[in-house]
């Protein structure tokens, strides 16, 4: 029927705006639209109940918001324009756990049970994203900020731009007849890295790159009288003028060329090399990480630590995971901080002493802002005492300290730093300082401990460490009563709930309307992981690291734990994201988020992240309860 | 001529196959007015026209939704722009913005409208301020199928105040019930997208007079009704 069409089209139009219908085929959204019904539902009317049987029908909701909130469980989903539900219940063919409520006027999409399944099995995105929700839309979000990052990062010109408005060179040819000889003398006076090969016409026949030398020209010892069409790669890679910029690019990673070649109208107009595409990848991993390894002065580390930062713009530029980019982070932070202490201790003969990391530091969880959480461990020489051994050792804690925040990590306004004689202690002194902590057990204590117990050995020859955390374990699994105590800390710290619109928000003046995103995000997680690695004595100090290594402790299946720790590294990630905007911008760098300023897609899986936030606590609860 | 004798013109000659389908439209059984809502499917129209001068006027866009159960089904829906001798002035176009060449392009107002009478069966129809949805259609079908189009209608302009009385001096018009129940607009003034938001205030009415033991489109009748006497007594 024809005369439909208009609003099928515009009920098209209108879930096309929402995940998962913006990556469906317009056939099956058709097919979709053609099949809703529009329901209303009044202010707190219930849509669905555990106690209406297994469920009949999808809700997609077109205006409005509803509410779904588990009896006598503490969780809940604030569902928006665009959002689909129940689909777990749907896949399993099972009743609702949660009652569904009209939060006001709500309008919802109604679609039968069977045409959700034929959709379920006609495409692909909606089954994707109906049976890995999380996971598809962190994909989805990591391949947007890709492509907002692909723009920023080649500030002269977007991967999205057509080949034909980016500034290049015009080509240096030669003839397929022309000897070597003077083809690598054009080379040399026009001082560019490569020739192009074209026959009478200007049509493109090969490429030469001065890379091509050794391996054909100078090993082999060719003859310099050689004709060029027997030396060049023949066919190289050619795009029309009107091709975007990222074509080019992916030509160059997948198949190794440096150079595509650009054409109008059949005949060579100009060469793009990978140089005029990413200008900016000149900082790399491996190559950072040894100039940091062969640095002998502070100049160079400063000048490593500024290299670290825009490698981390960069790779999130490149869509690299937040897991692996903060791991990747913290590996060179570690080595810039290893570098620091060698050449710093080297000047004077020291005795055994090992450099801890402490908080996020410690936990290898560091954002581009962190602070110095450092202290010192070291050993007293045979007659000596250990005030006489600090006295020795502050000078030059105090020289790491300071060389540090010349690197960019700031010096603790709190005072947790080695420089600091609270923070310079024996072995005998750390373990009476962390044996207060456990045996009182108030807030002030609970506070340090959870700063402190993420300890990690940055610098440690005599493996002192290793016996401190070793006794901290004992110590922790003889006192059940502190690990209680901890975790009633941790649970009096709430992930924000979906009281006003998504989020609830705090902050005064500049910061109204904004949500923590370290305390309400990134703390449940690692308060709760802290316990639980601490309870099953794991030695591990990141959070990753800890859920994974107690999950199987804990009875939780993996794919359980896995959403847990995608939702903190979404977190840690918009986190990141954040502080390199208010870099750009010359703010200072803060952990507040304003929830109205994530697109639709971010927002929701911001959402789903506090939702994770609250089972983790849930499990918590569960093992500690009050 | 005036507006009675242009209604009592000569009925038009129809081609056969219409003549047809508008019999067989006429051999239908009518609705049972006090069947509950739940068993019924309603018929929401709303129409764009040359001007707003309802002796001058007349009938260029019809849009409709079906309201089954109470629930909008989207595909049964029903759209159609009649043919023009001449198209409107820029000003109206400027309003419903079917342009000169769209209204040229139209359907022969004839099968259109018996399009419309064939999706329209005999549910009864719904329109927010009938009056002037009514008198076009009504005479559209006079002048192009020669019908007498005698059929029962409910206006919303009239229940909603009347279910809402404490709103009815801030609400009048379809926007602004429409704002009142956050219903939004995909392309006001297209005469589908005003019948799909009307048909959303519908379900609003639906849902408001099963609360106030109203179940059925005759009693939606009484409250209009009723509501009607109370603006004349004002």
């Amino acid at each position: 029927m024809p005369a439909a069409n208009t609003l099928i089209a515009a009920t098209v139009e209108h879930l096309s705006r929402f995940a998962p219908f913006d990556a469906m085929d317009r056939g099956h959204l058709v097919w979709l639209a053609q099949r809703l019904r529009l329901a209303y539902f009044a202010r707190d009317e219930v849509l669905l109940a555990p106690h209406d049987g297994e469920v009949r029908r999808l809700y997609i909701v077109k205006q409005g918001e509803v509410y779904g909130e588990q009896d006598g469980e503490d969780a809940w989903v604030m569902l928006h324009e665009g959002e689909c539900f129940p689909i777990g219940a749907l896949l399993g063919r099972r009743p609702v756990i949660s009652v569904f409520r009209a939060q006001g006027d709500v309008f919802a999409h109604v679609l039968d049970a069977t045409d959700f399944h034929q959709l379920v099995r006609d495409s692909e995105p909606f089954r994707d994203f109906c049976t890995r929700r999380l996971a598809s839309l962190l994909e989805q979000s990591q391949r947007q900020l890709h492509a907002t990052y692909a723009t920023n990062t080649a500030q002269q010109q977007s991967l999205r731009s057509p080949l034909a408005g980016i500034p290049r060179r015009a080509p240096v040819t030669c003839g397929p007849d022309t000897p070597l000889r003077e083809a690598l003398e054009t080379i040399q006076e026009s001082a560019v890295g490569s020739i192009v090969v074209v026959d009478a016409g200007q049509v493109p026949l090969g490429i030469f790159t001065v890379r091509d030398l050794i391996g054909r020209v100078i090993l082999p010892a060719t003859d310099l009288d050689t004709p060029m069409r027997r030396l060049m790669t023949p066919n190289p890679v050619t795009l029309p003028a009107r091709a975007h910029a990222f074509e080019a690019a992916m030509h160059m990673a997948r198949d190794g060329f440096r150079h595509v070649l650009v054409e109008e109208e059949g005949r060579l107009s100009g060469v793009i090399s990978e140089k005029d595409l990413f200008s900016l990848q000149r900082v790399g991993v491996t190559q950072l990480s040894s100039t940091i390894r062969a640095a002998t002065g502070l100049d160079v580390l400063v000048r490593c630590a500024a290299d670290i930062h825009e490698l981390g713009h960069n790779m999130m530029a490149q869509g690299v995971a937040a897991e692996q980019l903060t791991q990747i982070l913290s590996t060179l932070n570690d080595l810039l901080t290893q570098r620091v202490i060698e050449l710093e201790s080297a000047r004077a003969g020291q005795p055994a002493f090992c450099w801890l990391a402490f908080g996020s530091e410690g936990r290898r969880e560091q954002t581009l802002s962190t602070d110095q959480d450092n202290g010192m461990l070291f050993q007293t020489d045979p007659g000596e005492t250990a005030d006489q051994a600090r006295a020795r050792l502050l000078p030059m804690a105090e020289r790491i300290n300071r060389a540090l925040d010349a690197c960019g990590f700031p010096l603790c306004q709190g005072g947790i730093m080695a420089m600091n004689p609270r923070w310079c202690l024996s072995l005998e002194e750390w373990q009476a300082a962390f044996a207060r902590w456990i045996d009182s057990g108030d807030p002030r204590a609970l506070h340090d401990a959870g700063i402190f117990f993420d300890l990690r050995a940055l610098h440690d020859p005599a493996q002192l460490a290793t016996a401190l955390r070793q006794w901290l374990l004992a110590r922790i699994a003889a006192t059940p009563r502190f690990l209680r105590r901890m975790a009633a800390n941790a649970l009096s710290n709430r992930p924000p709930l979906g009281l006003v619109r998504d989020f609830v928000v705090d902050g005064e003046g500049e910061e109204a309307n904004t949500l923590d995103l370290k305390l309400n995000g990134l703390i449940p997680f690692v308060d709760a992981a802290r316990v639980f690695a601490l309870a099953a004595g794991v030695a591990a100090s990141g959070t990753a690291d800890r859920l994974r290594g107690t999950r199987a402790r804990l009875g939780i299946p993996e794919a359980e734990v896995e959403a847990w720790i995608s939702a903190f590294f979404f977190i840690q990630m918009l986190r990141l994201r954040g502080q390199q905007g208010k870099r750009a911008s010359g703010l200072a760098l803060r952990n507040r988020i304003d929830p109205d300023q994530l697109n639709d897609l971010d927002r929701r899986i911001l959402k789903e992240s506090f939702r994770q936030a609250r089972k983790v606590q849930n499990r918590l609860a569960l093992g500690y309860p009050a | 001529m005036r507006p009675l004798t242009r209604l009592l013109r000569r009925a038009p000659t129809l081609e056969p196959a219409l003549a047809r389908r508008l019999d067989a439209w006429r051999q239908l059984p009518a609705n049972d007015l006090n069947a509950r809502f739940a068993d019924t499917r309603y018929v929401v129209v709303d129409v764009e026209s040359t001007g707003l001068d309802l002796n001058r006027d007349h009938l260029i866009a019809l849009g409709a939704v079906a309201v089954e159960g109470a629930h909008i089904v989207l595909a049964d829906s029903f759209e159609a722009v009649l043919r023009q001798e001449q198209a409107s002035d820029k000003d109206n176009i400027l309003v419903h913005g079917i342009g000169g060449e769209a209204q040229r392009d139209g359907d022969p107002p004839a099968q259109a409208l018996q399009g419309f009478l064939d999706y329209l069966g005999k549910s009864p129809l719904v329109a927010f301020h009938v009056t002037f949805d009514e008198t076009l259609i009504r005479r559209a079908l006079l002048r192009h199928l020669g019908l007498d189009f005698r059929h029962p209608w409910v206006d919303l302009a009239y229940v909603l105040p009347g279910l809402l009385p404490e709103h009815a001096r801030r609400h009048r018009s379809l926007d602004q019930w429409s704002g009142h129940f956050a219903i939004t607009n995909f392309a006001r003034h297209s005469a589908l997208a005003d019948a799909l938001a009307t048909a959303q205030l519908l379900q609003c009415v639906l849902k408001l007079a099963s609360t106030r033991n109203a179940h059925s489109y005759r009693q939606l009748q009484a409250l209009e009704q009723a509501r009607r006497w109370v603006s004349w007594a004002n």
